[in-house]
């Protein structure tokens, strides 16, 4: 009777405890991943590259046997929606404990919006296109990760790499999409240009609404403004919009233009060659290094077979981060003995992390802020392709041209001089 | 300073042609129907979507790409006859003589309806279309290259508000046209087929804004949302002019194209503020628009 | 009976988010828009329709960002001042539009809400631009609250003003000053030879609408926890009248079993599909032709027919 009523009493614990929410100990029948990208409207021409490289990593993924040996289940959310629709989404995917990792967002209005829910909701969250470097700027982050690095980098190298180009600059004229990632990068360009050469002017500065279709009258004024650099970090329909409008009217011609997001019109525009173009990072599938890793040629060539043309940045950053979630899984899992992770067991395992992706390294600091290299190159002809291709590439490490943590960045900026630049390696020097 | 005086007057006339064919056919059919279309401005966007469409399937065909200039102006009748019989039949001949509120609430379900509608034919993604621009050439203005296609856009515009002014004075269904706009009831009781001067009114004006869509793809892209926001555009140039007023509709074109240009000329930060702006100091002077009219309040 | 049904329907809302939490988050959102419908049906009686509310809506949650920017951290002085400062833009705006009528009143309110809209977008310095603002966790009565509590905190408090603002806002038009509001529609100028100023009367009216269209703002902006420009967009005004005639003109419940009925349908239909505009544009369709009472007639009648 004892043994009996002990062992029920043993039966009925193991069952209560098998029966929680969170059972560390079995691993689910799927890995829910919330992954937010835009999937319609004008940002989707660089939000659909991203999901169809989701698609495409998750199954590689899961023919291999998926993440700790689970099968990985995305879930797609449009932002497109507005901030109103994907806050609500994210409760939601929130809610069910089987979806343990986010990736969000492409905009950086999203990435704002959601970063606070991330932490009041102990949700690990991965910005895998949140380069806004407002996002991490209190350095207090225990469940917002950005392995990606931020518009810092980004925008200082094109500034060194055009003053490399072209030393006799006079006059530089921003057109830059109308929100933060926008206003951000026209900031952080106008303080490096600032640092480097006190002598520029800026003679237009023009923030079109995000997904204005016409811009006739902006090229018109950028015309009348004759500057030497014209520098913009339009992406999605808008950059396809600006180029196909701008160049006909000879903007390419009688000016040097910047396209901080050129890579992604690549395969869909005729850009003239000359154009100072760059992947916001390292995600080039033709960089060198994407060359000599036999993982980034088979993937690439699996994209252009299945979507019909090569993997832009976006595809691969979305890729990269995918690689980084699973890395994270595995030092995870590492630690606590190979059982299956809790959230914030997952977070734990980011931070500080060092991932080797497709196309180089993701450092992640203490500040939850990602360091990695960046590639910038001018656009040039290429006998092998139908479309232009990135030549004279520099490749930056990563860490040359970050801030420190939790320093001010347009500060530590104006701190750079000509003599940092030069130290620099040079255009032409990554092959 | 001087060398964006001609630009300057140049641009404003390019964004008054594309922004009058937009409005013209709302303040059309605001004459003679007394509806305000909601929906007019997704007749727009299904007109650009229509003509890209086409123009794309020229191109993949690899037909001659002059054929595209025909396919601008067929998509604009093809919609037109495929709408405006239809809308005007089923949803807008019952509004009449019922209160305001109905009219603008049944349209704005029609404006809810026809935008999923162009999701679900035309997809999600945005599409570009600018073989003829590209034929037309370009030229050098005022020290700025300029789109031929943009002149020829504003020579449209005004051969358009020639056309209506002919058509309204001095052709039968033009007079037709205006003793219905002057006195409904009077017009039926002297025999006028009033049913079919309203779904001839309407059709036009669904032409007139398919056509606005049409025309403005060579220069611009098609994207989800475009109704909507030519909606709002629409709205405020038939305000500013006086609903019902063509003339008016082309001179508040003028208007809020030059307030716009001239705002991404001095003042960026103000380019989306300049229309509303506009509309709202004008009907603060003149409520009813400039060329506008108070119509006597029936006791 | 009556009555009873809605004392039914109000517990019925207070027991929902324990039994389905992920109802709550709809269910104030639901109630926020219902203040807004509210404010706009009030209007609607006099015969006014004004496709511009949104801006009251929008300028209110963009008040209580200010003002927790500007360091005002308690729950109920962030409302009771954003929705006064709702009330004194309704007051200013109205004071001029309440001269116009029909089409010319709806167009008016239509150029200001977008002239709102556009500077909300446009200085990005100020307002953050596209991206909006960030509305940061209150402390309720001096007690900080952890983010699922307060959201508690706020549904209950939604649902409390509920009943007692439409209390108040049946009182006020079952008043003088209500009835006077379906005489102008009726026949404006009698209501002049009576003594009655009507523009007096539209201009309470307005600001009343005005403040309520604020009220949902405000709970709106500590729902979601962020305002962006798009609040003030026209398709949102207009997203109001449809929640007003959905519900129907019958009084304070229209507005509530409008924005409620719609908030619950786009729950469910937006996971099996993504015709939402449609199914909505149809809907308004079919109630205005065959439902002039709107979904509260549909009710009103079932229940008579039921006696």
């Amino acid at each position: 009777m004892k043994f009996k009523t002990s062992m029920s009493v043993i039966a009925l614990a193991v069952g209560l405890a098998s029966a929680g929410p969170v059972a560390a100990q079995e691993k689910p029948s799927s890995l829910g991943v919330g992954i937010f990208t835009f999937t319609s409207g004008p940002a989707a021409a660089y939000g659909m590259p991203g999901k169809n490289a989701a698609d495409l990593m998750i199954e590689q993924i899961n023919a291999k046997g998926g993440i700790g040996g689970v099968q990985v289940n995305p879930i797609y959310v449009d932002e497109a929606q507005g901030t109103q629709g994907i806050i609500a989404e994210y409760r939601r995917l929130a809610g069910d404990p089987k979806n343990q990792v986010m990736m969000a967002a492409l905009s950086s209005a999203n990435c704002l919006a959601l970063a606070p829910l991330a932490e009041q909701l102990e949700v690990p969250t991965v910005g895998w296109n949140c380069d806004t470097h407002q996002l991490l700027m209190d350095g207090k982050s225990k469940y917002v990760f950005r392995p990606n690095g931020n518009t810092v980098p980004e925008f200082i190298a094109y500034a060194i790499y055009l003053l490399a180009q072209k030393p006799d600059v006079k006059t530089v004229a921003i057109i830059n999409p109308d929100y933060a990632f926008g206003h951000d990068a026209a900031k952080i360009f106008k303080a490096a240009l600032q640092a480097l050469k006190p002598d520029i002017q800026i003679v237009a500065e023009l923030f079109p609404k995000l997904g204005s279709p016409n811009y006739q009258t902006e090229i018109s004024r950028l015309a009348t403004a004759r500057p030497d650099v014209i520098f913009s970090n339009l992406w999605g329909a808008d950059l396809e919009n600006f180029v196909r409008q701008a160049s006909p009217r000879g903007l390419f011609t009688s000016s040097q233009v910047v396209l901080a997001l050129g890579e992604t019109v690549l395969q869909r525009v005729a850009l003239p060659d000359g154009v100072i173009v760059g992947v916001l990072g390292d995600g080039w599938w033709m960089s060198p290094d994407a060359k000599a890793n036999a993982e980034t040629k088979k993937f690439a060539e699996a994209y252009k077979a299945r979507f019909g043309e090569y993997p832009v940045f976006p595809s691969i950053k979305m890729a990269n981060t995918l690689l980084y979630v699973q890395a994270a899984y595995k030092t995870a899992m590492q630690k606590n003995g190979g059982k299956w992770p809790t959230r914030p067991e997952i977070a734990e395992a980011m931070k500080g992390s060092s991932v080797a992706t497709l196309t180089g390294t993701m450092k992640t600091r203490s500040d939850n802020d990602g360091v990695v290299d960046q590639i910038v190159g001018v656009t040039a002809k290429s006998p092998d392709y139908p479309f232009p291709v990135i030549g004279g590439m520099v490749r930056y490490k990563g860490d040359a041209l970050m801030p420190k943590e939790g320093q001010d960045p347009i500060a530590w900026i104006s701190t750079l001089t000509p003599e940092f630049a030069k130290s620099l390696p040079k255009p032409g020097s990554y092959k | 300073m001087s060398n964006t005086v001609i630009p300057l007057l140049l641009d404003s006339l390019a964004s008054a042609a594309l922004i009058f064919f937009a409005a013209v056919g709302l303040t059309l059919v605001f004459s003679v129907l007394r509806v305000l279309n909601v929906a007019h401005g997704s007749l727009y966007s299904i007109g650009a979507y229509v003509a890209a469409s086409i123009c794309l399937f020229i191109v993949s065909r690899q037909l001659s790409p002059y054929l595209s200039f025909v396919a601008l102006l067929f998509s604009a009748v093809f919609v037109a006859a495929l709408f405006g019989p239809l809308i005007e039949r089923t949803l807008i001949r019952w509004t009449y003589g019922k209160s305001e509120a109905v009219q603008i609430l049944i349209t704005f379900g029609l404006f809810l309806i026809l935008e999923d509608v162009q999701r679900m034919v035309f997809g999600v993604q945005s599409l570009y279309e600018d073989a003829p621009m590209r034929l037309l050439g370009t030229s050098l203005i005022g020290g700025v290259v300029y789109l031929n296609y943009q002149i020829v856009l504003i020579g449209m515009a005004i051969l358009v508000i020639i056309g209506l002014r002919l058509l309204i004075r001095h052709t039968r269904l033009g007079r037709l046209i205006t003793a219905v706009v002057a006195d409904r009831e009077m017009a039926q009781s002297i025999g006028i087929d009033t049913n079919r001067i309203f779904i001839l009114a309407f059709s036009l004006g669904v032409f007139l804004a398919a056509l606005g869509g049409a025309l403005a793809v060579p220069t611009s892209g098609v994207a989800p949302g475009l109704g909507a926001d030519t909606m709002v555009l629409a709205f405020a140039v038939a305000a500013i002019g006086g609903l019902g007023q063509i003339e008016g509709a082309a001179i508040a074109s003028l208007i809020v194209g030059f307030v716009r240009v001239l705002a991404i000329y001095y003042v960026p930060a103000l380019d989306a503020v300049a229309p509303y702006a506009a509309m709202l100091i004008v009907l603060l002077i003149r409520p009813y628009g400039l060329f506008g009219s108070v119509t006597a309040r029936r006791i | 009976m009556r009555i009873s049904l809605a004392v039914a329907a109000v517990l019925a809302l207070a027991v929902a988010p324990i039994l389905a939490p992920w109802l709550e988050f709809v269910l104030t959102l639901a109630i926020a828009k219902g203040f807004a419908a509210l404010g706009v049906a009030i209007l609607l009686r006099a015969g006014l329709i004004s496709i511009g509310h949104a801006m009251f809506f929008a300028a209110s949650a963009y008040g209580v960002a200010f003002l927790a920017r500007a360091g005002i951290n308690d729950f109920a002085a962030l409302v009771a001042l954003s929705v006064l400062a709702a009330g004194l833009a309704g007051a200013v705006v109205g004071a001029f539009l309440v001269r116009y009528r029909a089409i010319f009143f709806a167009m008016l309110n239509l150029a200001v809400s977008m002239v709102f809209y556009a500077l909300f977008a446009k200085l990005y310095g100020v307002t953050g631009g596209t991206d909006g603002m960030a509305v940061p966790v209150p402390s309720v009565f001096g007690i900080v609250l952890s983010e699922p509590a307060f959201k508690n905190t706020l549904f209950y408090g939604s649902l409390t003003l509920m009943v007692l603002v439409g209390l108040g806002v049946h009182r006020y038009l079952d008043s003088p000053l209500g009835h006077a509001l379906s005489a102008v529609h009726t026949n404006e100028v009698r209501l002049e030879y009576l003594g009655i100023p009507v523009w007096a009367v539209l201009l309470i009216a307005y600001v009343v609408s005005a403040a309520l269209a604020g009220l949902g703002g405000a709970i709106t902006g500590f729902a979601i926890g962020r305002v962006v420009p798009d609040f003030a967009f026209w398709t949102a005004s207009g997203q109001l009248v449809l929640v007003a005639v959905l519900g129907g003109i019958g009084g304070v419940p229209g507005a509530f079993i409008g924005a409620l009925f719609l908030e619950l349908l786009h729950s469910a239909a937006v996971t099996v599909t993504d015709a939402w505009n449609l199914i909505v544009g149809a809907a308004l369709i079919i109630v205005i032709m065959f439902l002039p009472k709107g979904l509260y007639g549909l009710l009103a009648r079932r229940a008579a027919v039921a006696k």
